[in-house]
Order: structure tokens, then C-alpha cells, then sequence
């Protein structure tokens, strides 16, 4: 009973194991589009205006989640929804090892 | 009468910066705040430990009040942080934003295309 608990659990993580580790490397000719408006210092979001948010140095885990969330409509943003649309989860993985090394 | 008008233009420009200073809320009372609310999770200086939690150190402060006003708003929806930014008043956000932006943290970053050259 247990064993067969714990081989659906083992199954279960599977699906998530099999997006590897981010790839900086990947991430940053990934990243073009991005650096259009997070690569530009102090570069303005406007209606409504505030500076784009900086992205150097940010954990990956936490930029992964955030395109996750403008991907699945959780988070709103239309730019960053459309941005997010078009991404994989491998995508999004390789993009927020990028970035959270570029602070270095 | 160019006197004046060199007085009156100084006193608009002062009283920019007096406005621009308001708008960028007070460091000094933003540290308080976060060391009570915000340091569990991003730390007092706002370089968290855990990655799950953003970094906010070094981040726009204009940036970081929006965010607040966000999660207070409801239109950014997190439990946690709805629950923290439900007790900030306006200039507390933008205390705190200030507070985060001055620590040295995030940063804006450099261009693939410069990167290798």
C-alpha cells in the first residue's frame, strides 16, 4: 500500500523533473524582447507610468512563477500576458537564470 | 524684471523638489515598516534569503508603491501580501518603496547582445 503510494508519488513529479534546470546561456538570446524595455535603464511603463520593474539579480524561481502567473491570466499585465503567451516552461526557466545572473 | 522672473523661477523649482521629495516618501520611516512587516520574507534590506520571495532591494521605488497598492486594490491577487499591504496607508507604501529602492540589490540588466562583445 504504501509502495504503491509512494511509486504514483514518484510518477506524479515526473512530469515536472522533465523541464531541465534553467540555461543562462539559452536564457539570454531568449531574453531579446525582454531587454526592449527591462534592458533599458529606468525605461517607463506608461498608462499608468512607473518605472519597468529591474530584473538583475532576481531570483529565478520568482521570475519563473511571475511568467507563469502573466501566462495563465493569474497576474495581469496585457503586455506581459502576450510576452508570457508564447512561452514554455523550459522558456521560462531559461529566461529567469538569465536574469538572475545578469545582476552580477 | 528679469529679477523677478529669476525669483519666481527659482521658487517653482524649489517647490518641484519639495513635491518630488513628498512623492518619494521617507527611507528613514520605510526602514521602520519593513523591519516590523516585510523582513520575515525579503529581509530587512530587501535581498531575501529565499528564493520563492522577490528581492526588492534596489528596485524602483515607483515600481515597488505600485505594487502595494496593487495588492491593497485586490487587482494583484496574493494572499499573503494582500493581508501586509491591507494595513499600509499611501505614504507607507511609498516609506517602504523608498526604503527598498536605497539598498543596493537589484539592478537593470545588461544587454545579450553587448554581454559577449
Amino acid at each position: 500500500m504504501y509502495l504503491s503510494s509512494l511509486a504514483l508519488l514518484a510518477a506524479s513529479a515526473l512530469p515536472i523533473s522533465a523541464v531541465a534546470a534553467g540555461d543562462a546561456a539559452a536564457g539570454k538570446t531568449k531574453a531579446f524582447t525582454c531587454m526592449g524595455c527591462h534592458g533599458i535603464p529606468s525605461y517607463y511603463n506608461v498608462y499608468p507610468s512607473y518605472h519597468v520593474p529591474k530584473l538583475g539579480g532576481q531570483h529565478a524561481n520568482y521570475i519563473a512563477a511571475a511568467l507563469q502567473a502573466y501566462k495563465s491570466g493569474q497576474r495581469r499585465h496585457s503586455t506581459m500576458r502576450a510576452q508570457a503567451a508564447n512561452l514554455s516552461e523550459q522558456d521560462m526557466q531559461d529566461l529567469a537564470a538569465f536574469f538572475a545572473q545578469s545582476g552580477n | 524684471m528679469m529679477n523677478i522672473m529669476r525669483t519666481l523661477l527659482s521658487l517653482s523649482l524649489l517647490s518641484s523638489f519639495t513635491l518630488a521629495a513628498q512623492a518619494g516618501g521617507d527611507p528613514a520611516a520605510g526602514q521602520v515598516i519593513a523591519a516590523e512587516k516585510c523582513v520575515a520574507c525579503h529581509a530587512a534590506d530587501g535581498n531575501s534569503a529565499d528564493p520563492q520571495y522577490p528581492r526588492l532591494a534596489g528596485q524602483h521605488a515607483d515600481y515597488l508603491a505600485l505594487t502595494l497598492s496593487e495588492y491593497k486594490a485586490g487587482t494583484r491577487s496574493n494572499p499573503i501580501m494582500a493581508g501586509f499591504a491591507a494595513g499600509l496607508s499611501e505614504q507607507d507604501q511609498k516609506d517602504v518603496a523608498a526604503w527598498f529602492s536605497s539598498q543596493s540589490g537589484l539592478v537593470t540588466p545588461v544587454a545579450p547582445n553587448t554581454v559577449s562583445n
